[in-house]
């Protein structure tokens, strides 16, 4: 099982967690599954925070990603957002939100969800802090458990890997990860 | 193409050349008299006019004043290399489309070996066809002959008779009246002091007698009259890399309304051009000439390949709303990057991609909310340099990338744009310790790493030089530092997330 196979078309799904808690790694491991499937997929990127070599690195096929940037503004990235659940043909829409979620009305989340469904459209909410509330079906907490290092023991070179917990917060019928997989290794 | 058995040449002509650029530019002068002309008054005379000029006795070569004279409503356009040229390149574009072999043979007309497309397009008649439809469609009214030599395929789409059987183009050409043709002037008044009304007249007369009278231009004239070709090889016209579309203004534009209409007539005639010959824009550069001899060009990556005017006119009317024009505008140019379009099929078990109109709208608006600048795919620049990336078309076709791996994931860093300066207390082997003004206002290494060493571009401009630290700090953050050694300032470049 991928993390893509926890996320469902016509649906939201939110990944949320502290900065250095693995959300982001989790939710560019999503990006390389479907576009390493051959689909298309748009990040809105409200802090202008993706990192274009990490995720090449991490396998995702740039050319299939869709990036937008909102330089800060959460409003801009919300209307973008909603332009993009409307849109069919795109696999999945990801709204980083980054440490400062915008506030979405519950009328609005399921206004969202309404859209993403009549386009069939996967739509992942990444941020620090839930926003969705019960328009989505499957939420997700990261937290990290430990961090591996390369090199030597007093002088390590780099930072090999991190270690990261996954909490299932809420779940309306999704295929959440279970046993092993809660346990997620980037290096 | 003459001696090539079994050739066969399409004619492309369109009449009045310049005048009919005109009305491509503003389709209203279709349906009013309108004359192009050329030279300052009182000097001006008219270079060509349409129909309905020509029908109330307006001719090429006449003055002005005459030709107002005798239509007092006509309407007369300047006439305007730009405009003629952009037409000349429509019409080939159009062309293009249904031969990839054509050649340039003057303004307004174009030889097209439809050698070969018989069994493609179901035979000369339906390749005519096609050919004028293809013309209509970027604004240019056409006539079109066929036959076995370009010289008889231009006699026969200037006289009217459309497709000549093969073999038959001198029995085809006789019945056609010398004065279709434009001949020398010692040529033509020979010809009427001779009493020599058609073709077929003119190609009974012995060769000898000619060549004894006219010289080398009889000879030519009894070639032509035959329909043979002159001994000139087939110049093929190349696809150029580029497409453009211009229009001079005949009045100065200052505000952004008149401008945009102006522009969207451009964006249409551009678009047109480009759908003949199944090419889509992935490039937009717009080049304003401004009064007083300088100029504003804006440069526009599109996101995604399209060929739809309205998207592309609302991303030039977001990007000039931004920057506006530095002066009354007096001529535009538009030049599109062009690549093929792709054919989409659907793969079983995968969703098809977004629809071309349905991204482009999407994308137009996505441009006018957060700058065109900002939305697309990216690619990785050919760069050690941190962060280089450059920007790239939106890849919607090709299947699953069995190369993908699958698992585990990377460490993915969250960059800020720009790189935070922060304040850096070191220990005693020169490791960070401390670190203020990253996330909080101060907190403590707990583990890092580095440093790991990278600089480049030291034989340009751009040189630089830094050394990584990975940290993880006493708030929770892991990030990534850099230290610049020339300057020895610390920056966080972003965190791991």
């Amino acid at each position: 099982m991928t993390p893509a196979s926890w996320i469902r078309a016509g649906t939201i799904t939110e990944i949320v967690g502290t900065l250095s808690s693995g959300r982001t790694s989790l939710m560019t491991a999503c990006l390389r599954d479907v576009t390493a499937a051959g689909g298309t997929a748009a990040l809105v990127d409200a802090d202008g925070a993706f990192d274009p070599a990490s995720a090449a690195q991490a396998g995702v096929a740039l050319a299939r990603v869709l990036w937008v940037r909102c330089g800060g503004r959460r409003d801009a990235a919300l209307a973008a957002t909603d332009l993009l659940a409307r849109c069919p043909g795109f696999a999945l829409v990801v709204l980083d939100a980054g440490e400062t979620p915008p506030r979405v009305s519950l009328g609005a989340a399921f206004r969202l969800r309404q859209a993403a469904r009549r386009a069939g459209v996967a739509l992942l909410l990444v941020g620090r802090r839930r926003v969705a509330g019960a328009g989505a079906t499957l939420a997700l907490r990261t937290r990290r458990d430990a961090l591996a290092w390369a090199g030597s023991r007093r002088a390590p070179t780099r930072l090999a890997g991190m270690s990261t917990r996954i909490h299932v917060l809420r779940n309306q019928g999704a295929s959440p990860p279970s046993g092993d997989e809660r346990r997620w290794w980037t290096a | 193409m003459d001696r090539v058995s079994g050739a066969r040449v399409a004619c492309v002509w369109v009449e009045a050349f310049a005048a009919a650029a005109a009305e491509r530019a503003e389709p209203a002068l279709r349906e009013r008299p309108m004359a192009v002309v050329t030279g300052a008054a009182p000097a001006a005379r008219v270079l060509e006019a349409n129909a309905a000029a020509c029908e109330r006795g307006v001719r090429a070569g006449m003055a002005e004043a005459e030709a107002v004279a005798r239509c007092p409503g006509l309407l007369r356009r300047a006439a305007s290399p730009a405009r003629t040229e952009a037409a000349r390149r429509a019409l080939l574009d159009a062309c293009y489309g249904v031969s990839p072999r054509l050649e340039d043979a003057a303004p307004g007309v174009v030889h097209v070996d439809l050698a070969g497309l018989g069994r493609l397009a179901g035979g000369d008649a339906v390749s005519a066809e096609r050919l004028a439809r293809a013309a209509r469609a970027v604004g240019l009214p056409a006539r079109v002959g066929v036959a076995g030599t370009r010289t008889a395929a231009r006699i026969a789409a200037r006289g009217g008779l459309g497709v000549v059987a093969p073999g038959g183009d001198a029995l085809a050409l006789a019945p056609v009246p010398v004065t279709t043709l434009d001949w020398p002037e010692d040529v033509a008044r020979a010809l009427g002091r001779w009493g020599v009304d058609t073709l077929g007249a003119l190609a009974a007369l012995p060769r000898a007698g000619l060549a004894a009278r006219l010289g080398v231009m009889g000879l030519a004239a009894h070639d032509l009259a035959r329909g043979l070709d002159d001994p000139s090889p087939w110049s093929p016209w190349a696809l150029p890399p580029f497409w453009e579309e211009a229009q001079e203004l005949d009045w100065e534009i200052d505000a952004l309304g008149p401008l945009i209409a102006v522009l969207e007539r451009v964006v249409e005639r551009l678009t047109a051009r480009l759908s003949a010959a199944h090419l889509v824009a992935d490039t937009l550069e717009l080049r304003l000439a401004l009064a007083g001899g300088a100029h504003h060009a804006r440069t526009l990556a599109l996101a995604c390949p399209m060929e739809a005017p309205r998207p592309l006119l609302t991303l030039l009317e977001h990007d000039l709303g931004a920057r506006p024009p530095q002066g009354a505008v007096t001529g535009v140019a538009l030049q599109a990057g062009a690549v093929p379009r792709r054919a989409l099929a659907g793969v079983l078990g995968r969703a098809a991609p977004p629809a071309e109109r349905d991204l482009a709208t999407v994308l137009a608006r996505l441009a006018a909310l957060v700058g065109a600048e900002h939305v697309g795919a990216v690619a990785l620049a050919d760069s050690h340099r941190p962060d280089a990336f450059v920007p790239a078309p939106l890849a919607l076709d090709g299947g699953p990338d069995a190369t993908a791996c699958a698992g585990g994931a990377a460490l993915t860093l969250r960059r800020l744009r720009p790189p935070r300066r922060v304040r850096v207390a070191v220990d005693a082997e020169r490791r960070p310790a401390v670190v203020a003004g990253a996330l909080g206002p101060e907190a403590r290494v707990v583990a890092c790493a580095g440093p790991w060493r990278g600089s480049g571009e030291w034989w340009d401009e751009g040189v630089w030089a830094r050394d990584e630290w990975d940290v993880a700090l006493s708030d929770g953050a892991v990030c990534r530092l850099a230290r610049d050694p020339r300057s020895d300032e610390w920056y966080l470049d972003g965190v791991y997330d």
